[in-house]
């Protein structure tokens, strides 16, 4: 019986592929096979993360954008080139989520950082920077 | 001597004369007046020396009772002066007693009122102490709830006031000013 495949080796072998430019549904499928066949379903979250690291490795970033409201093309294009000019990247896949609880302002999550620039997080540091103890 | 016999006999004629005028036999007077000598006699040689020696017996204790008395009450007299004399010495220590005892007293009197006074004091700085620890935390209280207030003001008036719009405009200004 083979060992067992660590999470860093799977997630290079889809990253490698994405970057190759492999067929990404058939590159899923044989992820999703493999995580239900050993029963590791659990660590797909991880997984994700990881690929995300080592496509970032690669100038490929996976960024995910939290705001109040759906951006427009203006403030998306204006945030790939930020996040190019921050990360050098050479190319941004960004993924818009609306969380009315920001209020305002936009949280960028990149692969091992994240730039929080929301108006619920000001709020947040103006009440805890400022609070007496 | 005749003349003498003869008074004599006269002398003792006439007594004869007399006695019997007076009724008494002289013979009988003799036998009367020797039984008398003869008691006196008897009494100065049997009775008299007893009875002298207990009446002298008798002045003798009295005379040691009024000595005894004279003792006594000149000891009472002694025991007077020296019974005067302690009672002036205990008066004399009952009032050293006294002044010690009420300048003992009036030094405890104004102990107590000094440590009084200090306990007091003592009260009143705590009391001050924490008044002003009960002021300044009812400032910081004060001062953390006006923060959260302000906040939560600010993010009710934000979320009304903010359109997408504006949040576009806010985001763009947020990542001019981050680069």
């Amino acid at each position: 019986m083979p060992g067992r495949i660590s999470r860093r080796i799977i997630a290079n072998y889809i990253a490698n592929g994405l970057v190759e430019g492999k067929n990404k549904k058939e590159l899923v499928q044989q992820l999703a096979g493999f995580l239900i066949d050993t029963r590791r379903t659990k660590e797909l979250d991880l997984i994700v993360r990881d690929v995300e690291f080592k496509l970032a490795e690669h100038g490929v970033i996976q960024a995910t954008i939290v705001s109040a409201f759906d951006l427009t093309t203006e403030t998306t294009k204006a945030l790939e080139a930020f996040i190019k000019d921050k990360t050098k990247a050479s190319k941004v896949s960004l993924t818009n989520t609306i969380d009315p609880t920001v209020i305002g302002g936009v949280k960028i999550q990149l692969p091992g950082r994240e730039i929080d620039q929301t108006v619920a997080r000001q709020l947040t540091v103006l009440k805890t920077r400022f609070k007496k103890a | 001597m005749t003349f003498l016999s003869q008074f004599a006999s006269e002398t003792t004629a006439a007594n004869q004369d007399l006695f019997q005028a007076l009724g008494i036999d002289w013979r009988l007077l003799i036998l009367q007046i020797i039984a008398f000598l003869v008691l006196v006699a008897l009494l100065g040689k049997f009775v008299y020396p007893w009875l002298m020696k207990s009446v002298d017996e008798r002045q003798s204790n009295i005379e040691a009772a009024a000595k005894a008395t004279a003792a006594a009450q000149k000891a009472a007299e002694e025991n007077n002066e020296a019974v005067a004399a302690l009672l002036a010495e205990a008066r004399k220590e009952a009032s050293a007693i006294i002044s010690t005892a009420k300048l003992e007293a009036t030094e405890m009197v104004s102990a107590s009122e000094k440590k009084a006074q200090k306990i007091s004091e003592r009260i009143v700085a705590d009391a001050h102490e924490q008044i002003d620890k009960d002021i300044s935390n009812a400032r910081k209280v004060l001062y953390n709830d006006t923060l959260e207030l302000v906040a939560l003001a600010t993010e009710k008036v934000i979320a009304k006031k903010l359109d997408k719009k504006a949040d576009s405009e806010l985001i763009e200004s947020v990542v001019k000013a981050a680069k």
